[in-house]
């Protein structure tokens, strides 16, 4: 494993687009969930009750810096499907989507300008925040063994 | 011709008792509120009466949802260092405008505050609303059988209570309360307007630290 990890991240490509997905990703998601301020100052906070979200959130950004670039690097070096690298994409926005609290700037332009419809959508991602986080991650975590598994096959195979 | 004449009275008095009678239970009934009352840009006169000394230098207008979680942290984790510095010392005061747009539940909250300061209890009962918020919007736990729940255990009268919220009495006060916020620039909820003694006002997004606030407020005092 540690093996295909040096193969993949060793080249820098690959690993730029592993820190761009993480850092963009999280403080994308951190500014979202108001654990981020920019205005008037730039300012961090945790709110006690929040610890969870939060840790999901930094979770979420790393899985999808290490199973996106592997992905990518299945499709162009290997030459193979990119059935794979749709799990991965599909969880990072699944993850993302569910920070789109109702309270806050995203949640009010999608109730002003889908009414009712926009308010239950906007609703359901609130409740239901921390349990599509925690699926989007398992779907990361199952595209990561089953890249990993396919890695291992294909580079005996191709190297 | 007088049993005619008879009929007559009897159906023009029945006009006049249902004209009477749908009159007093109409919708728009007045209440007491000083409709000059502003803060910076924002016409409060609507809103909350006001926390604090009213002649306080500073005034902290937030407009809230009910159901809005971060109102729910903003108000356990930010409010209560403003009240202990800002707010008992006299230097600031706040007033509460409501933004209800979350969900169904959300205007009938905040009209159910306006029908508590009926009786004089507008901030015990906005404050066990944000004691007993449940995470989830619409689920039920701000019905109007839990609202009444809510009246009930701070002892008012329930009569009063139950005749003010089944009637929708203040229900235009929350939609020109949400006009305020549209027509301020409010994305969001919590969001605040910390306005100074010389109509100065800076806008706060979302539940920010108590750091933010007593940054902004110690320059405007």
């Amino acid at each position: 494993m540690i093996e295909i990890f040096k193969v993949i991240f060793s080249n820098f490509k690959f690993l730029a687009l592993s820190v761009i997905i993480f850092s963009s990703m999280m403080v994308l998601l951190l500014l979202i969930s108001e654990f981020i301020f920019l205005e008037p100052y730039f300012v961090t906070h945790i709110p006690s009750g929040s610890e969870l979200g939060f840790i999901l959130i930094i979770t979420l950004s790393a899985l999808s810096a290490l199973v996106i670039p592997m992905n990518l690097f299945r499709i162009t070096n290997l030459k193979n499907s990119k059935q794979k690298m749709s799990g991965s994409i599909f969880g990072s926005i699944v993850g993302s989507v569910a920070g789109a609290c109702s309270c806050g700037p995203i949640g009010f332009a999608v109730i002003s300008t889908f009414g009712s419809v926009g308010a239950t959508a906007t609703a359901f991602l609130t409740n239901y925040e921390i349990p599509i986080r925690v699926v989007a991650i398992a779907i990361l975590v199952i595209t990561y063994f089953t890249t990993i598994k396919s890695l291992k096959t294909e580079c005996k195979v191709n190297f | 011709m007088n049993k005619k004449g008879g009929i007559l009275g009897i159906i023009v008095i029945s006009i006049i008792i249902v004209i009477v009678a749908s009159m007093s239970s109409s919708n728009n009934e007045t209440f007491d509120v000083d409709m000059t009352r502003t803060h910076g840009s924002i016409s409060t006169a609507l809103g909350s009466p006001i926390l604090g000394d009213p002649l306080a230098p500073i005034t902290i207008v937030e407009f809230g949802d009910y159901q809005c979680h971060q109102c729910y942290n903003w108000f356990h984790n930010t409010k209560p260092m403003i009240m202990r510095d800002y707010i008992e010392t006299g230097k600031a005061n706040l007033v509460f405008v409501d933004f209800a747009f979350l969900g169904k539940d959300s205007p009938k909250a905040a009209q159910a505050t306006y029908c508590a300061d009926d009786q004089n209890m507008y901030w015990e009962y906005h404050n066990s609303l944000y004691t007993s918020q449940e995470s989830k919007i619409d689920s039920g736990w701000a019905s109007s059988e839990r609202l009444k729940a809510f009246a009930f255990n701070l002892n008012l009268d329930m009569e009063l209570f139950n005749e003010c919220i089944d009637s929708e009495k203040y229900s235009k006060r929350i939609q020109y309360n949400s006009q305020q916020a549209r027509d301020n620039g409010v994305r969001g909820t919590p969001g605040f307007f910390i306005v100074g003694s010389d109509y100065d006002q800076q806008q706060i997004g979302g539940a920010q630290p108590f750091s933010v606030f007593k940054r902004i407020l110690d320059s405007m005092i």
